[in-house]
């Protein structure tokens, strides 16, 4: 058990990657705040973590909302007291080609997925900063490199989570947090479905120099990786996950 | 049996901090080295640490030790599991103008030539058990460059490109490529050439505020050889605690 009584918050953690992660880390002995804009499902993931023997809490947010991220914060300091890990996984992706796409589409895909990396990190580095320590893991996207069809606006926003990390690590690196990205490759979740058939996705998953169909699970150990000790000198990297998709 | 894994460079700084991570995670540890004599001492502070270690001498720009060492180990261990090629370092620091033909290649040979002999060989024992690891170092120069340092640079930007490349012919197989790049490490090799003050005031600007720990590098190399990171392939983990963030 590497995160024998860490605190960690997850964002986006009631479904797919960042659910699997929320159950990573409490099997690793993490509490676990499961920070979802889908309430009941974000329950649900803590009831399964209360299985595993994890102390865990729902917490309704939309992380694109100031007042909503601030009692998140709130409610994760007032619970536990302390932050460890912040791991911000919550994003949409609404497909639409850029000619078609609307301002609000946008703006939504923008402070949903940069704006909460932002706003997220924004409450709880004064919890971090005040132990010395902790960990700021924020889920990216091979997207980001590779750009994608009708996900412009996607793509813009999780290059700029590159960014925003690598420059979380020079401002926090001095106080020994560490702020680093993972970009997955594309994976058997709910959010790539929007845009294609069935068949079409399961050859593209397929499509990968390992042959592997990448699931939410496959992601858990670099992040667990990443939150242990055994990482506390890798901070501002984008770390690719997406068996061998691309190698940059 | 417990995995068996075959470090070049593995008697001294990195590859001796890999020896003893690989080693306390249960793995079979050859540690293949130019100085024999540092190798046998890394093994037996292995075996004093309740590890398996085996030590052996070899020159990393010689394919046929390399072939016979491989040979041997193969045949005696029946698998290789994991190849993490350390051997190398940049020896010179000194411009272009003043750097000999014979200089250049000793500096090109050790680092990237060696990496690709070391590979060469293993990679038909993994490709037979269709599984295995390759992990080979790079350094944050090999991105950056550095000045005075020509050679080394291109050796080890090199060497991340040969990897990737072998990462894509080995995938198919189930055998996963990747590379570690350190960056400024405290190794006897370097912490001999300047003072601790010096250092620090030279390294001022990594954000984690220290130069790494051999440790902090080995930590990478185990990752990338367990369960966790089997999906992981053809890509580059920069140990640098910040200073290059590519």
């Amino acid at each position: 058990m590497r995160l024998q009584g860490k605190v960690a918050v997850v964002t986006g953690g009631a479904q797919g990657i960042g659910r699997a992660i929320a159950l990573g880390l409490g099997r690793e002995g993490a509490k676990v705040v499961v920070a979802d804009l889908q309430a009941d499902k974000a329950k649900s993931v803590v009831d399964e973590l209360t299985n595993l023997g994890s102390e865990s809490l729902p917490v309704e947010v939309d992380v694109a909302s100031e007042s909503s991220v601030k009692n998140l914060a709130q409610e994760t300091l007032g619970r536990f007291g302390h932050v460890d890990i912040l791991v911000n996984d919550a994003g949409v992706y609404p497909a639409a080609l850029v000619v078609d796409m609307k301002e609000a589409e946008w703006d939504r895909t923008i402070n949903v997925n940069l704006g909460g990396n932002f706003l997220c990190s924004r409450a709880f580095v004064p919890s971090l900063r005040a132990q010395k320590s902790g960990r700021i893991i924020s889920i990216a996207s091979g997207i980001a490199h590779y750009g994608a069809k009708e996900g412009a606006h996607y793509a813009a926003s999780k290059a700029a989570i590159i960014g925003f990390v690598k420059s979380l690590a020079r401002e926090l690196g001095p106080d020994g947090i560490t702020a680093n990205a993972i970009c997955p490759g594309i994976a058997n979740t709910a959010l790539p479905r929007g845009h294609r058939t069935e068949e079409e996705l399961m050859h593209r998953l397929r499509s990968n120099p390992l042959g592997h169909v990448l699931e939410p699970e496959d992601f858990v150990g670099t992040i667990l990786f990443l939150a242990s000790d055994a990482a506390s000198y890798i901070t501002g990297q984008a770390i690719n996950v997406n068996c061998g998709s691309y190698m940059i | 049996m417990s995995q068996v894994a075959l470090i070049t460079g593995g008697a001294n700084g990195i590859g001796r901090a890999v020896a003893h991570r690989m080693a306390a995670g249960g793995m079979c540890v050859v540690i293949a080295d130019f100085d024999g004599a540092a190798a046998e001492s890394v093994k037996s502070e292995i075996a004093e640490s309740g590890g398996k270690a085996e030590a052996l001498s070899v020159d990393v720009t010689r394919a046929n030790e390399i072939k016979a060492l491989v040979t041997d180990v193969g045949k005696r261990y029946g698998q290789i599991d994991v190849l993490a090629n350390i051997a190398g370092g940049s020896f010179y620091t000194k411009r272009i103008e003043e750097f000999t033909w014979a200089e250049w290649k000793e500096v090109i040979d050790v680092n990237l030539k060696g990496t690709f002999l070391m590979c060469r060989e293993v990679a038909p024992i993994m490709q037979r058990q269709k599984r295995g690891r390759i992990l080979n170092t790079a350094s944050n120069y090999g991105l950056t460059g550095a000045a005075l340092r020509t050679p080394y640079a291109a050796a080890k930007a090199g060497i991340i490109a040969f990897s990737k490349s072998l990462a894509q012919e080995l995938a198919p197989y189930g055998i996963l490529v990747n590379i570690v790049a350190p960056g400024p490490t405290d190794t006897p090799r370097v912490m001999g050439k300047e003072s601790p003050e010096a250092r620090r005031q030279r390294w001022s600007n990594i954000p984690l505020g220290r130069t790494g720990r051999p440790e902090d590098i080995a930590e990478a190399f185990y990752f990338l050889t367990t369960p966790e990171s089997a999906w992981i392939t053809g890509q580059t983990f920069h140990v640098n605690g910040g200073l290059v963030t590519p």
